[in-house]
């Protein structure tokens, strides 16, 4: 190879660079554009919605809120007591003991004076079978309470299980230790009531994180900002990607993840697409792409609707390496979802679904760590070899961090101007600082766990879900 | 330092466009990045003090408000101290942070009470002039003003605005047009729902449920007659009236709701199947089991359902022959039905075939 080609080689590469991180930036910015003027809009809508006089509404339709719990005997009887306080009023809670090896099942039992019964179930989906079997409390301020016993079969099993029960028309799948708000329900199931000209199929919400907070007999009393660093990096990515993200592609009709902490589904259609797959790790965002496939095949007029309050409230990691090992995950769900629903990517036949989300998924999702990663390399590469042109170099890093800087302080701004959750003194200036630091506390593990998920799918496939040490939210701290 | 700021000047100045261009950026981004901070610290700064003013506010106008309910002279007459907190109130109004108080704080208490009290406070958002701004709202350009200026004149039941709301009944934003409807409903009560006699959109469900959430509340009502609402071209007002008939058991318009039974909408057949098992109509389900095998499946596990409540032994060979239907709540619909008319025939383990998986679930029923 000659000194021309190589060079050629190398402009190629580095107008790749610049291609790929101008698109990215680009279509953030796209983003954050149409996120924020749906936000506008949505607040404009639901200023003057009265949600008290619906919240006590008996003819409001049921919903069971399905939560899977794998040995959560620390918090699983407050964390089902929080369930069973939402004001909503035609409800039940299925909770799914997924063969817990610890004694939740005894400690509910206890708790809410549950008695085995005898349960008929329809097994549209199939799943593990039942261990000890089905519970009901004789209790009847716990007569909302369904828990059902059962062999371990993962996440997406218990799930189907708590489907198959599930005598509503919609469900509501969460994990057991989220804490939904009073009105989280009927705002989630406002769409699916609202939308006379399309069929809805799904709604997610806003997941907001608690670590620090106070919560008390179920109920979210004081937000704080926690002094964890990396738990205030995660908060503020989490706002990035629900206020400045999801918002835009549920306008565009293109939303393919609800997360699998708190989302509510059209119980017929979740079971019509066969429920979820026990297969990946991804089961949220898998059964997403899967029922909007369907509606795609059938040509139904469907939507995936996002409510943009904050609705529910969860613990996220506090440490380095259930950080790694979760995002892992998410990184493996992603990729087994991309590969099982490939037909659609790039397919006109599948719309905005097969133009515009599958690809944006592939590209800045799927394959952007890897090429982050490839970059390093290159940059590697190149100091080795005494080609860096450091003056550019330097330039782009720069300007690279301040987008990402800038990016972060829309999205507090976007906040304060909407829910306005971290009201205390000195919290916004905690936030901005957040917002020079994430980049480094945050994203190199972030990039980490994605390689290591690529390389873990790829050589490693005995690995499922990595365990999730619980603090319990009443007891957070740093 | 003055050395330095040369250095810079003369880098940027020889070095590259593209550089220049970044560089450019970067400044560019810095200086947005200061000035939003600049801004978000005072919208945080902002946010707050509104918060501490809107409770004290709050708190002075509770005050304001409990002294105006308990110093009047007699119904009609407004006392002397009264008239103080009508002109302090009025005067307060002007500023839009305050009037907003004032109404949060009018509406409040008039959630909690009801009667004279309730009255009262009626008349003092009149005598207040908050009433002028909430139609002066309705001559706005912009829907969500006008439709907030819909909801507040409704929630203070100002009947009087009527002419200037249903100027908006075909306004192009949905949220103006639901509105009018809950004002309409919540004034005038089922008189208001002759608007269902000229509705072209769909009426969707949470519309619903809202309209029949403030209905619920009037009592002793004389209810309209709904026939001509079933038989209305637009399904969702059909669906609505459906909801009517069952929850204000309109057993007299039991013929329209049979004719139902044939409507082109599947959801529509099954609310008035619903509607006529609330009723316990048996001829309707003698019309139904006749042409049981013409309906939908949806329709059919309805039938069964309908079934469960209304049922008698000459009913038995029909459910003899669905025991071994495909569909799970028709196999449990019936097997419950045979369990309460205690035939015997139902253990009997012929008629559940060799489907295992069945016969564990009948006896689930059975247990149960």
């Amino acid at each position: 190879m000659n000194l021309n080609t190589s060079g050629l080689i190398i402009d190629l590469i580095q107008y790749f660079f610049i291609a790929f991180t101008f698109s990215a930036i680009l279509s953030y910015l796209i983003l954050a554009i149409i996120s924020i003027f749906e936000n506008r809009h949505y607040m404009k809508k639901n200023s003057f919605v009265n949600y008290k006089d619906i919240l006590s509404s008996t003819i409001s339709p049921s919903i069971s809120i399905i939560a899977p719990a794998y040995n959560e005997t620390l918090n699983i009887v407050e964390n089902v007591r929080s369930l069973l306080s939402n004001h909503y009023v035609n409800y039940d809670v299925i909770i799914v003991n997924d063969g817990s090896k610890d004694d939740s099942l005894e400690k509910l039992i206890k708790a809410y004076d549950l008695v085995k019964i005898d349960y008929v179930i329809n097994n549209q989906i199939p799943t593990k079978p039942l261990r000890e079997g089905v519970f009901k409390s004789t209790n009847p301020a716990f007569e909302k309470l369904i828990v059902v016993d059962k062999e371990n079969g993962g996440k997406a099993d218990a799930l189907n299980t708590g489907l198959n029960i599930s005598p509503n028309k919609y469900v509501a799948c969460i994990d057991v230790d989220c804490l939904l708000l009073e009105e989280s329900l009927l705002k989630m199931i406002k769409p699916f009531l609202e939308t006379t000209d399309s069929k809805v199929i799904a709604a997610g919400g806003v997941i907001r994180i608690a670590n620090s907070c106070i919560i008390k007999d179920g109920k979210l009393l004081d937000v704080n900002l926690p002094t964890n660093m990396l738990v205030r990096g995660q908060i503020l990515e989490y706002l990035r990607a629900f206020l400045l993200g999801r918002m835009a592609w549920s306008k565009l009709n293109g939303l393919l993840v609800i997360s699998g902490a708190f989302g509510l589904f059209d119980k017929k259609i979740a079971i019509e697409v066969g429920g979820y797959d026990t297969k990946t790790v991804g089961e949220d965002m898998e059964i997403i792409v899967r029922m909007r496939r369907h509606m795609e095949e059938q040509k139904i007029k469907y939507k995936v609707a996002y409510i943009p309050d904050p609705l529910c409230w969860t613990e996220a990691p506090d440490n380095y390496k259930i950080f790694i090992s979760q995002r892992n995950r998410w990184t493996r769900g992603t990729i087994e979802t991309l590969k099982k629903h490939k037909k659609i990517g790039f397919n006109p036949k599948y719309k905005s679904l097969g133009i515009i989300s599958y690809p944006y998924w592939l590209i800045y999702e799927r394959l952007a760590p890897i090429i982050e990663v490839t970059g390093v390399l290159y940059f590697i590469f190149l100091i080795v070899n005494n080609a860096v042109k450091w003056d550019y170099a330097f330039a782009f890093l720069v300007l690279a961090y301040l987008f990402t800087v800038l990016f972060s302080i829309i999205t507090i701004i976007t906040e304060e101007l909407t829910y306005h959750q971290y009201k205390k003194k000195g919290i916004g200036l905690q936030l901005i600082t957040t917002a020079f630091l994430e980049p480094f506390i945050n994203h190199p593990f972030i990039l980490y766990a994605n390689i290591k998920g690529n390389f873990d799918y790829y050589f490693n496939k005995d690995i499922k879900w990595g365990e999730m040490v619980r603090k319990g939210m009443n007891k957070a701290s740093d | 330092m003055v050395n330095l700021f040369y250095y810079i000047v003369e880098y940027f100045k020889y070095s590259p466009k593209i550089i220049q261009l970044l560089w450019a950026s970067s400044v560019v981004f810095t200086l947005i990045i200061i000035g939003l901070s600049i801004y978000l610290n005072h919208i945080r700064i902002r946010l707050r003090a509104k918060e501490r003013i809107k409770a004290v506010y709050q708190k002075k106008y509770e005050s304001d408000l409990i002294e105006y309910l308990y110093s009047g002279n007699g119904v009609d007459e407004i006392s002397k101290e009264q008239q103080i907190i009508i002109d302090y109130l009025s005067n307060c109004a002007k500023s839009s942070l305050k009037r907003k108080i004032i109404i949060s704080t009018l509406l409040k208490l008039k959630d909690e009470i009801s009667g004279e009290i309730a009255d009262a406070i009626q008349k003092l958002y009149c005598q207040t002039g908050l009433v002028n701004y909430a139609s002066y709202k309705l001559k706005s350009k912009k829907w969500d003003v006008i439709a907030k200026g819909i909801k507040e004149l409704a929630q203070f039941e100002i009947k009087d605005a009527l002419n200037d709301v249903i100027e908006h009944i075909d306004h192009p934003k949905r949220e103006v047009r639901k509105e009018i409807q809950m004002y309409l409903v919540k004034l005038f009560r089922f008189e208001g729902l002759e608007f269902l006699n000229i509705l072209t959109n769909q009426l969707s469900e949470w519309d619903q449920i809202q309209l029949l959430e403030i209905l619920q509340k009037f009592e002793n009502q004389h209810i309209p007659d709904i026939t001509k609402w079933l038989e209305s071209s637009n399904n969702s007002v059909v669906s609505f009236s459906l909801k009517l008939a069952k929850i204000y058991n309109q057993y007299e318009a039991k013929d329209h709701i049979i004719n139902l039974l044939n409507h082109s909408n599947q959801e529509i057949r099954i609310e008035s199947i619903n509607v006529l098992s609330h009723f316990g109509d048996i001829d309707s389900l003698i019309i139904l089991k006749s042409d049981f095998n013409q309906r939908s499946i949806e329709e059919q596990v309805i039938i069964f359902k309908m079934m469960e409540d209304i049922n008698e032994v000459s009913d038995i060979p029909f459910l003899l022959e669905h025991i071994n239907n495909m569909n799970f709540d028709i196999k449990v619909s019936v097997t419950k039905i045979l369990k309460k008319l205690k035939n015997s025939e139902a253990n009997d383990s012929r008629f559940i075939t060799t489907d295992i998986e069945y016969s564990e679930k009948t006896s689930l029923i059975k247990a149960s």
